[in-house]
């Protein structure tokens, strides 16, 4: 497939600048009705994050690591994957989730950890997984899921299944050695996996140029045999496109490919980091004021005359309303039942778990 | 290659290299990956003619990753395949030793059953072929202790293909550790055709009435020899192998403490926090008022395993018949 984009550039590909202009050297492949459901999930997404936030801050969730600002990454990212796609997520990949079709419910079932929760609350919030949808539920380590990811392509590629893995990941996963293994593998292997790394230019408290002396995070895809495209992540037009090649080049047998979307989190790592110790607001304010990925595609739609105040309020009246609905749905769900704290670890329980579990529940 | 169906006398190496191929030939899910398993058939002849039969596909030859060969793994299990995994040698498996803690055994817990990892982790482990400290090593409580994974060690040829068999069809991730003391050493009559030895059952190989040893893998073998030197001495000692560790067969290891009121416990593994200690837990916790002397535990010393003096660092007969001794004239 020839390349519609230069892999390895030093400046990142665009569609949209931040005025909402298009700077496109090329023709979109989405529909007008594709770039209203791209801005719509963008504005779900931040709503959901949102009401998470506010979960934290009322007591009522322990803990999240909120996606703000890294809409456009997430949502272009997910937005051309079949539902048979497979979609590794680190801990902040609501918007990666939603767009593959969990639910306000689901995922805010997820922040409280009730039964609703596909993963049944067993990670704490901002893990989101679905078995139905073949979004893995992730671990908190980083770097780590990687590996699968590569493991679930190549098993697509041997048995013929059509599918590719989206392979979630930030700036900080790519000094971890089971992110080398894993591109090595993908190279090696001809996997049908795409890894999505979000530069959101910080590992916590650590910045992109003590996480790596290489120019871009990009580039490093150069060293295993694949391409590596730098890309403007918060020009969510940019992200589905970039990401539309991608996929569709794995697919039809083309191989793994790493995109990077420079991007950026505008709140702190999680809810327990204090990120007043490590960066200037004035730094948080010049990427949200100027920069947000749901403004400029606000600004863009509006321009191209898909987009007005009265369809903006009736959208923005829609979320509130799905964000409450699933509000409601997930605070309804109960707390999975106490016994099924023994479920899953094994396919069966084994004996020493039945000890135990007569032991705490007086019954087998 | 013809398909066996005879009972034949072979060797550790050629029953885990039969148990592979039937289950291939059987089910078209189960794939090889690891280093050096394709053409050069593993470094111990494991998988010896595979590649030919099944192809590269089926047999994957893979970078020097153990990282990349465990999570790789647990993606192709997840995604419909079944996996064996063969590392070269156990000691090298800690570079993708995350890749079984926090990936591999946790994934159906922490999906709630939603994704599941059938897949074998398998490689040759233990020391006694003067392999020195990064070819010798019995890590096997570094497996057993993490929730999700189960831990097999077969002390034969004949239970070495049921179990493995067992493994490959387990709808877990089973850690398949094979004691290459005995890879060619023990020759043992095994029938060909797929046939399983379930996991969780342990083998009463030598009865007695005196005392029980509990062993497994090539340790069994150093408690027999043991055992036939207590005989001499008039001392009728049963002796049990485990099989597996996850889940092991405490009803039998009951049993027979219960009958001799004596526990040996022997381990390769060095003794601070091995498999041992479970046992012995759980024997006192269940029968202590069964015992008519000390639960004792025979282990190798607690340092790395010596290139020269190896002799010194691992259980032998006199070890463990001193032990037996000790509980014994309590």
């Amino acid at each position: 497939m020839a390349a519609p984009f230069k892999p390895f550039t030093d400046s990142p590909i665009a569609y949209v600048d931040n005025d909402g202009n298009s700077v496109a050297k090329m023709k979109s492949n989405f529909s007008d009705d594709d770039l209203k459901k791209l801005y719509r999930l963008m504005v779900l997404c931040r709503a959901i994050d949102d009401r998470g936030y506010i979960m934290v801050r009322q007591g009522r969730a322990g803990f999240l690591a909120q996606t703000a600002g890294q809409e456009a990454a997430q949502i272009g990212s997910a937005f051309m994957l079949k539902k048979k796609d497979w979609v590794f997520t680190t801990h902040r990949e609501l918007g990666a989730a939603l767009t593959k079709g969990m639910t306000p419910g689901q995922l805010l079932a997820h922040v409280l950890g009730k039964d609703l929760d596909p993963s049944k609350g067993r990670n704490m919030p901002s893990h989101y997984g679905d078995g139905e949808l073949n979004i893995v539920t992730p671990s908190s380590v980083v770097g780590n899921k990687t590996p699968a990811a590569v493991g679930v392509g190549m098993a697509a590629a041997i048995r013929k299944t059509g599918q590719v893995a989206m392979c979630y990941m930030g700036d900080g996963a790519t000094s971890e050695g089971d992110t080398l293994a894993a591109f090595n593998f993908a190279g090696v292997f001809n996997a049908p996996t795409i890894f999505a790394l979000q530069n959101n230019q910080y590992a916590i408290s650590i910045d992109v140029k003590h996480q790596t002396k290489s120019r871009t995070f990009a580039e490093k895809a150069a060293a295993f045999g694949f391409d590596g495209y730098l890309v403007d992540g918060n020009d969510v037009i940019a992200c589905a496109e970039v990401s539309k090649f991608a996929i569709d080049k794995a697919r039809t047998g083309g191989g793994p490919t790493l995109i990077e979307f420079l991007t950026y989190r505008y709140g702190p790592h999680s809810s327990a980091d204090d990120d007043s110790r490590y960066r200037k607001k004035e730094e948080i304010e010049l990427w949200r004021n100027t920069r947000d990925p749901i403004m400029r595609m606000r600004k863009f739609l509006t321009k191209q005359g898909l987009l007005d105040d009265t369809s903006e309020a009736k959208m923005q009246e829609e979320i509130k309303q799905a964000v409450e609905e699933g509000l409601t749905e997930a605070e309804a769900s109960p707390l999975p039942a106490p016994e099924t704290v023994f479920d899953h670890a094994y396919a069966t329980l084994l004996p020493h778990q039945i000890d135990e579990k007569i032991e705490i529940f007086g019954h087998a | 290659m013809p398909i066996e169906t005879a009972t034949k006398t072979m060797t550790m190496v050629q029953a885990v290299r039969e148990a592979m191929l039937e289950e291939m030939r059987l089910d078209d899910t189960v794939c090889i990956l690891g280093e050096d398993v394709g053409p050069r058939g593993g470094v111990f002849l494991c998988t010896e003619g595979l590649h030919a039969e099944f192809g590269p596909d089926r047999v994957i030859d893979t970078p020097l990753s153990e990282a990349g060969i465990l999570g790789s793994a647990l993606g192709m299990a997840m995604n419909g395949l079944r996996p064996v995994a063969e590392i070269q040698f156990i000691d090298f498996l800690f570079p993708g030793y995350d890749q079984l803690y926090s990936e591999i055994a946790k994934m159906r817990y922490r999906s709630a059953g939603m994704f599941k990892a059938p897949m074998v982790i398998r490689g040759p482990y233990g020391g006694g072929v003067r392999g020195g400290v990064y070819h010798s090593q019995s890590p096997e409580e570094l497996f057993a202790h993490i929730p999700g994974l189960k831990v097999v060690i077969p002390s034969n040829p004949y239970d070495a293909k049921g179990l493995l068999i067992a493994a490959i069809r387990d709808e877990d991730p089973v850690v398949f550790l094979e004691p290459k003391r005995i890879y060619r050493g023990v020759k043992s009559e095994v029938p060909g055709g797929a046939y399983t030895v379930p996991i969780g059952k342990a083998n009463v190989v030598r009865e007695g009435s005196d005392a029980t040893l509990i062993s497994y893998g090539a340790m069994l073998h150093v408690a027999l020899e043991a055992a036939d030197r207590l005989a001499a001495e008039g001392k009728n000692v049963e002796v049990i192998d485990l099989r597996s560790l996850v889940p092991y067969d405490g009803e039998t290891i009951l049993t027979s403490v219960k009958k001799t009121g004596h526990a040996v416990v022997v381990v390769e593994a060095p003794k601070l926090g091995s498999f041992a200690n479970e046992i012995s837990a759980y024997i006192a916790e269940k029968a202590i008022e069964y015992l008519e002397g000390p639960i004792m535990r025979v282990a190798s010393i607690d340092t790395s395993v010596p290139y020269n003096l190896e002799k010194y660092y691992l259980p032998d007969a006199d070890r463990i018949v001193k032990a037996t001794k000790k509980t014994l004239e309590f």
